[in-house]
């Protein structure tokens, strides 16, 4: 055996070592940023990841389906009058469930705590709770923009459905069950210029803004809004 | 010769693996102890290239199969719900210190052998010029 073949041999299967070592390092770099030493807790951190690993495969098998059935159904009802405005029917419902990523013209309304503002130097008689964003504020905008004639909002990606909640626990906000936190992108499908009348003076953004909290208002040419994500149940519907 | 070979095949390693995307965090226990099977072969490699009885189809498949029987037995373990990668791991680092153990005695020996020789060639050249 030559000592040039062996030199070569060893040099790869260094190399797939060391491949392999970064790999398992970057991995365990990502899942673990919060590290805990007790073992049992480990374990559970272990079993949410899996969980985690399999509910997104689930998600992205349900697309698939979904798109499959969505193919199917305007292939079968492509020759029938009647079965295709029904098809068009449940679309647009489905739409307006949140039930479907959408895109259209927009606006894109990002808000964000004031950021010249720490527990420092707040002035005495003013209170820090006043510079940041509260899950009232974000009501306030939502309805704001309903009231204006918006057709899908969302906020954070967090679609903003029937069955929505937006309530305050703690440092975040909760929406649809998700925690969001500043800065809050809203984006909202509709005519963008109407929804300028939202920063007129004496309007819930003037107000806010005055309290220095950074408000920006973009008009799009496409909004990509995605789906609701969790469930709608109908237990008591009858 | 062989040195040079092992740190280009580690840095240019590090810098494939550092491009490449990570794998699921599941199929992180069965890589960690693969990489352990492969450095046991890596340390059982370099000592038989020192005893120069190094077989490159032992070596392959050394490592080949050390790797995926280990990987096989995590599997096992997870199943049985019994940590069987614990003897693989204890069964491969003791190997490696094993190895580690010959490769520091073959250096030190070579090390301590010249000096002993010089020695002699000094005091030869010594007795010599008295003569």
């Amino acid at each position: 055996m030559k000592k040039n073949k062996i030199a070569v041999l060893l040099g790869i299967v260094c190399l797939i070592l060391t491949i392999a070592i970064i790999i398992q390092v970057n991995t365990i770099k990502r899942t673990s940023s919060t590290v805990s030493k007790r073992f049992s807790e480990d374990n559970i951190r272990d079993e949410v990841l899996k969980w985690k690993e399999k509910y997104d495969k689930e998600t992205q098998n349900l697309d698939n389906a979904e798109k499959e059935l969505a193919k199917i159904r305007e292939e079968a009802t492509k020759d029938d009058v009647t079965a295709s405005a029904l098809e068009e029917q449940i679309t647009l419902n489905n739409n307006l469930l949140g039930l479907t990523d959408l895109e259209g013209k927009g606006i894109e309304l990002t808000i964000k705590d004031d950021p010249n503002i720490n527990t420092e130097n707040v002035a005495i008689l003013d209170d820090i709770s006043n510079h940041l964003v509260h899950d009232n504020d974000l009501r306030m905008i939502v309805n704001e923009l309903k009231n204006a004639g918006a057709e899908a909002i969302s906020i954070n990606d967090q679609r903003i459905v029937t069955t929505t909640a937006i309530t305050c626990i703690g440092n975040v906000i909760k929406i649809n069950d998700e925690k969001v936190s500043s800065p809050f992108v809203i984006k909202a499908i509709c005519f963008p210029e109407r929804m300028e009348t939202l920063t007129r003076g004496g309007g819930y953004l003037d107000f806010i803004d005055d309290y220095g909290i950074v408000v920006s208002l973009k008009k799009l040419e496409k909004v990509r809004i995605p789906k609701y994500t969790g469930v709608i149940s109908s237990k008591y519907m009858k | 010769m062989i040195l040079i070979a092992i740190i280009i095949g580690c840095i240019v390693g590090c810098i494939i693996g550092i491009n490449i995307p990570t794998i699921p965090y599941t199929y992180s226990g069965y890589l960690a102890i693969a990489i352990i099977a492969a450095l046991d072969s890596v340390f059982g490699g370099i000592t038989s290239t020192l005893k120069r009885n190094f077989d490159m189809k032992i070596f392959l498949s050394g490592f080949f199969v050390n790797a995926i029987l280990a990987m096989l037995l995590t599997y096992l373990g997870e199943k049985l719900n019994v940590d069987i990668y614990l003897a693989a791991v204890i069964v491969f680092v003791g190997r490696m210190f094993d190895n580690l153990g010959k490769i520091r005695r073959y250096y030190v020996e070579k090390i301590t052998t010249r000096k002993i020789i010089a020695k002699a060639e000094a005091t030869i050249k010594k007795a010599n010029e008295e003569k």
